[in-house]
């Protein structure tokens, strides 16, 4: 019997990466998981990795699309009965640009896969925590949710008000039983940045390589962080010790964010 | 199979409050662990407690000074072959008062106690550590090293410098196996806090020890003191071999007090 036995985590964008890290480290200790991503040949793949029969499901959709993340809160409890722990891993950026040039297409989409996703995920998660007074809600922020990069403020901008919003609502329900924590991670070589990551390298006048390396540089081990820190994390979060943190925004960074 | 298995681990102070629970999450977790404290009597007894057998051990000595600080790293290779973790953990406060009343006693007093201590005693693990390229430096540090708060000016002046020590040692190690982090927690209800506490609420111009409590729990989103085992649980993560990549963290414990 793991810690989390009997309880049930949605996460967003948990088919793959970061998502599906914490995805397996909560299966391990016994969660029930309903995992969402855009992909379903991924959503297939993650639930056979994971294994683990009845206790996971998957349900097709986007974080930019509002009516997916209400109906990843519905399909939730639908299937099992309530939601104990909300992740989100939705997030990425397209078309970056300096502001000078960045156009309103792309900060729309920063902004609906980063934040309108956490908000609308959490107003729909809230719900059903509140009256059950327990939550664990985490949102995988970034580095970039504390400092800023030139050329990519469809991501820091979004990053940043994650950020701002786990205060908030980590101040609205601190007494109801609920955590709310932003982890901001340094850049790991995961199949978001692997697919946004060319792209956003090129926009700063570098190859994908150069901008790994741009971002192990600026830590102090001078390497990448890996999803399964991430994991780690969360899995402290959701614990029974999680009770008395909150409101945080972790760096998982090897040392890079100043505070 | 343990967090930390095969893992040695010294903690100052130890006995009791934080480093105690710090202490019995390590043995938990497959650890050989040294404590410390002033009184060897209440050390023994505090083994005898935490029932750990040949795994744990006790160091005497005053954790304000530079000898006891550097002594515990020697003792903890002496006895158990190396040091994997140090956990620079005592600190605390006598006589606080306002600035304009602090006694150059009590400021000196915890200069040692809370920055001094934990220079010497990462110094001395680090020494010990970098040949090894593989470390853990755990600090226990405060809330009040992000805030500050009338009548507790030493206590807030070197909780804010030791957290300024992780980043700059962080950085120095980075590369090396080593990580530096501090854990920031609210307050807590701890022996030391009920021994102190009346006093440090005087100074902070409080009408009670429970006002203190209080104004602490008020200040937080959960609305509630923390506890010690929330505080070890963090410790237990950030000294396991998988938290290679979490350095130079300010990680708070806190309830949602800090603001950043």
């Amino acid at each position: 019997m793991g810690e989390l036995s009997g309880q049930v985590a949605a996460i967003c964008g948990g088919t793959s990466g970061v998502g599906l890290a914490i995805a397996q480290a909560f299966a391990n200790d016994g969660a029930s998981l309903m995992l969402s991503g855009r992909r379903a040949e991924k959503g297939d793949s993650a639930l056979a990795e994971l294994n683990i029969g009845d206790r996971a499901a998957y349900v097709q959709g986007d974080g930019t699309d509002k009516a997916h993340c209400e109906d990843l809160i519905a399909q939730t409890v639908a299937r099992y009965g309530k939601i104990d722990i909300l992740v989100n891993c939705a997030g990425g950026s397209k078309d970056n640009a300096p502001v000078a040039e960045l156009s309103d297409d792309a900060m729309e989409f920063g902004m609906n896969v980063n934040f309108w996703s956490s908000f609308w995920l959490t107003r729909a998660a809230l719900g059903h925590m509140i009256p059950q007074n327990y939550g664990r809600i985490i949102y995988i922020s970034s580095v970039e949710g504390k400092v800023g990069k030139p050329g990519l403020a469809a991501y820091v901008a979004p990053k940043h008000a994650v950020n701002a919003l786990t205060k908030t609502v980590a101040r609205e329900v601190g007494t109801l039983g609920i955590t709310v924590n932003a982890l901001c991670a340094g850049a790991m070589d995961t199949p978001m940045m692997r697919e946004s990551g060319p792209e956003a390298a090129e926009s700063l006048g570098m190859t994908y390589e150069d901008l790994l390396g741009w971002f192990a540089q600026e830590s102090a081990t001078k390497r990448l962080v890996t999803v399964e820190d991430c994991a780690m994390v969360a899995s402290l979060l959701v614990s029974e010790a999680g009770a008395g943190m909150t409101g945080g925004m972790i760096s998982i960074d090897g040392g890079t964010a100043p505070y | 199979m343990g967090k930390l298995e095969g893992k040695v681990a010294a903690i100052t102070g130890g006995t009791r409050s934080i480093g105690r629970a710090m202490a019995e999450a390590f043995l938990r977790e497959g650890a050989q662990v040294v404590v410390n404290g002033r009184d060897a009597a209440k050390g023994e007894q505090a083994l005898a407690e935490m029932g750990g057998g040949d795994n744990i051990a006790f160091f005497a000595g005053d954790a304000s000074t530079q000898e006891t600080n550097e002594g515990i790293v020697d003792f903890a290779v002496e006895r158990f072959g190396k040091l994997d973790i140090m956990c620079c953990n005592s600190g605390g406060v006598r006589e606080t008062a306002p600035v304009a009343q602090m006694s150059d006693a009590e400021w000196a007093l915890e200069i040692d106690w809370n920055l001094n201590s934990v220079f010497w005693s990462m110094r001395r693990a680090l020494q010990h550590m970098i040949p090894r390229e593989t470390g853990r430096i755990l600090v226990t540090s405060s809330v009040e090293g992000k805030l500050g708060k009338p009548g507790i000016p030493g206590y807030v002046a070197t909780k804010h410098a030791v957290n300024g020590l992780v980043k700059s040692a962080a950085q120095e190690v980075g590369t090396l196996g080593i990580t530096v982090n501090a854990l920031l927690p609210g307050l807590i209800e701890t022996d030391i806090v009920r021994e102190t506490g009346p006093a440090s609420a005087e100074m902070m111009g409080l009408p009670s020890y429970e006002a203190m409590l209080e104004l602490f729990s008020q200040e937080s989103a959960i609305q509630a003191l923390n506890t010690v085992e929330q505080v070890a649980a963090a410790a237990v993560m950030f000294a396991s071999d998988a938290a290679a990549n979490l350095t130079g963290c300010l990680f708070a414990v806190d309830g949602g007090t800090m603001p950043y």
